[in-house]
């Protein structure tokens, strides 16, 4: 399929970031590209990779706009700096509002995102139906799956369209088929028009290859010795589209992924 | 292993009719104990059921026991109010040391704050209020505080990417987010009132009470009426801790569903 490259809906510009003394991030930069494929109107996935503890959830923070970086900029589809609200979030651990069902966490999120009542419940509605949660409507958080969690918080985060969904680890301690389900989610996601792009932070390579057109890897340099050096930044970016790798069903079955799979993982034990 | 034997075990889950068994073993134990009990300092069931009679139709124990729950509603009422606010008010930097000292005035004594408060409020009634709430206080605001301390930064941070202002965040994370841990603080600190009540009653007798009752009636060594007037402030408390944890499960139901059975 034929695709290309459209407007810059998110760009991050040279973060910087050090905590306790440590420097954390340092000079992160990257863009996602709003990719226009032929005879169709669906988003992207936008993957960025990297092992644990090295800053990626640091990085989804100040990209969501809830941490300021120590230096560096983070610009969304119109050039203005993100701030919190601007993009859809849905963290690691799915946060909702206890207290209030999986209707009412659903129907709040309309209201805060300025939807009038009636407005809120019809979305919701759509929503429940979209992500087969009717039947859980009337359900509070904690009668809830892990896995029906995820989709009430993604859900959550669609009920007033955004540029960009963050996901934080959305494959992160799901048993194979869970895991089918999710990245199949993911592209569901993506396809719903209403929000076109989602960036994944993950560990996970090959879900994140299976479902992603651009990939980044996020890692630490290495000192000659072998020794880690404090501070992360973009090391290595894959453009799967230009591989033809993207947006296929069979990718997984593709020698040319399972190649480049190998490489990654190569790399990535280096990061 | 038999139903009977898991009840031995260490972090068991028993089911309802294995409760009840365990429940009427020691309920049966603790009747024994006390138609057997050897010290004379215990009345019999017998000799507390007639002093009970005797202090509710001739004693004026229905007028004592308005009087105190009267006083012990006022008081609740007033501290989950100073409480809340203070607690809430955890989350402005401004505020926090007006917490914490609240919080270390449970150390002090009742007693040695009498004669303070006794010319701030003139005494009788509005004395026993004031130390009342003055002792539930300080021991809710400890509690409750540490619930609002202890939200995680998460449930905030969901609010925020949801666009929310932060007096909206306020309402829903810490004032309904905490409701339902508010609602078990207020229990815990109703006994606590009601642990307080002689003592506070004892200081300014004129309005009675059931505290008041208690002392007159340790005056004159009448040990059955003594213990008539415990058991029913064990009836009244244990109702009133009924009533609250029916209340909790009716305004927040999701509260029992977090709960771990073990």
């Amino acid at each position: 399929m034929k695709a290309t490259a459209g407007e810059v809906l998110l760009d991050v510009k040279d973060v910087k970031l050090s905590l306790g003394g440590g420097k954390i991030l340092d000079g992160v930069s990257f863009q996602v590209i709003d990719w226009i494929r032929e005879e169709t109107t669906t988003g992207q996935v936008v993957s960025l990779l990297g092992p644990s503890g090295v800053g990626k959830t640091r990085l989804l923070r100040i990209m969501a706009g809830l941490d300021a970086p120590d230096a560096g900029t983070v610009h969304g589809k119109d050039k203005a700096p993100l701030e919190a609200g601007s993009v859809g979030v849905v963290f690691q651990d799915y946060p909702l509002l206890r207290h209030r069902t999986v209707e009412d966490n659903l129907q709040l999120a309309g209201k805060i995102g300025g939807l009038d009542a009636a407005a809120a419940s019809k979305r919701t509605q759509e929503l429940l139906k979209t992500f087969a949660l009717t039947e859980r409507a009337t359900f509070y958080p904690a009668q809830l799956s892990g896995g029906q969690k995820q989709r009430v918080a993604i859900a959550q985060q669609l009920v007033v369209p955004r540029q960009l969904l963050l996901m934080d680890e959305p494959f992160s301690g799901l048993d194979p088929a869970a895991l089918e389900d999710v990245m199949k989610l993911l592209v569901d996601v993506a396809n719903l028009h209403e929000l076109n792009t989602i960036v994944v932070i993950t560990h996970d390579i090959r879900a994140a290859m299976a479902v992603s057109d651009t990939l980044y890897m996020l890692g630490r340099d290495r000192k000659p010795d072998g020794t880690l050096i404090p501070g992360a930044r973009i090391q290595a970016t894959y453009d799967l589209v230009a591989l033809d790798l993207a947006w296929r069903t069979d990718v997984q079955t593709l020698e040319a992924f399972v190649i480049l799979e190998r490489e990654i993982k190569a790399k990535f034990r280096t990061l | 292993m038999s139903k009977l034997a898991r009840a031995f075990q260490p972090n068991r889950v028993v089911d309802s009719s294995t409760t009840g068994l365990i429940f009427l073993f020691w309920a049966g134990t603790a009747l024994l104990l006390w138609f057997a009990s050897p010290w004379k300092t215990l009345p019999t069931p017998h000799e507390i059921w007639v002093a009970l009679g005797h202090l509710w139709w001739s004693g004026g124990m229905g007028p004592e026991m308005f009087s105190t729950l009267k006083l012990i509603a006022h008081a609740v009422l007033l501290t989950t109010v100073i409480s809340l606010l203070l607690s809430y008010a955890t989350i402005i930097a401004f505020f926090r040391p007006v917490v914490a000292m609240t919080s270390k005035l449970r150390f002090l004594g009742l007693t040695g704050l009498v004669f303070p408060f006794t010319l701030m409020t003139g005494g009788g009634y509005t004395l026993k209020v004031a130390l009342l709430t003055f002792g539930m206080t300080s021991f809710f605001v400890t509690s409750m505080a540490q619930v609002v301390i202890e939200i995680p930064r998460a449930e905030f941070d969901h609010m925020r990417v949801l666009g929310s202002s932060e007096l909206r965040i306020f309402w829903e994370v810490v004032v309904r987010g905490t409701l339902d841990k508010a609602l078990d603080v207020l229990r815990q600190n109703l006994a606590m009132g009601w642990a307080m009540i002689t003592m506070v009653e004892g200081i300014s007798r004129a309005e009675g009470g059931v505290g008041a009752m208690i002392l007159d009636q340790n005056k004159h060594f009448n040990l059955a009426e003594v213990y008539a007037i415990l058991v029913v402030i064990l009836i009244l408390g244990l109702t009133m801790d009924y009533a609250m944890g029916a209340l909790t499960n009716i305004v927040c139901p999701h509260a029992a569903l977090g709960r771990v059975q073990r």
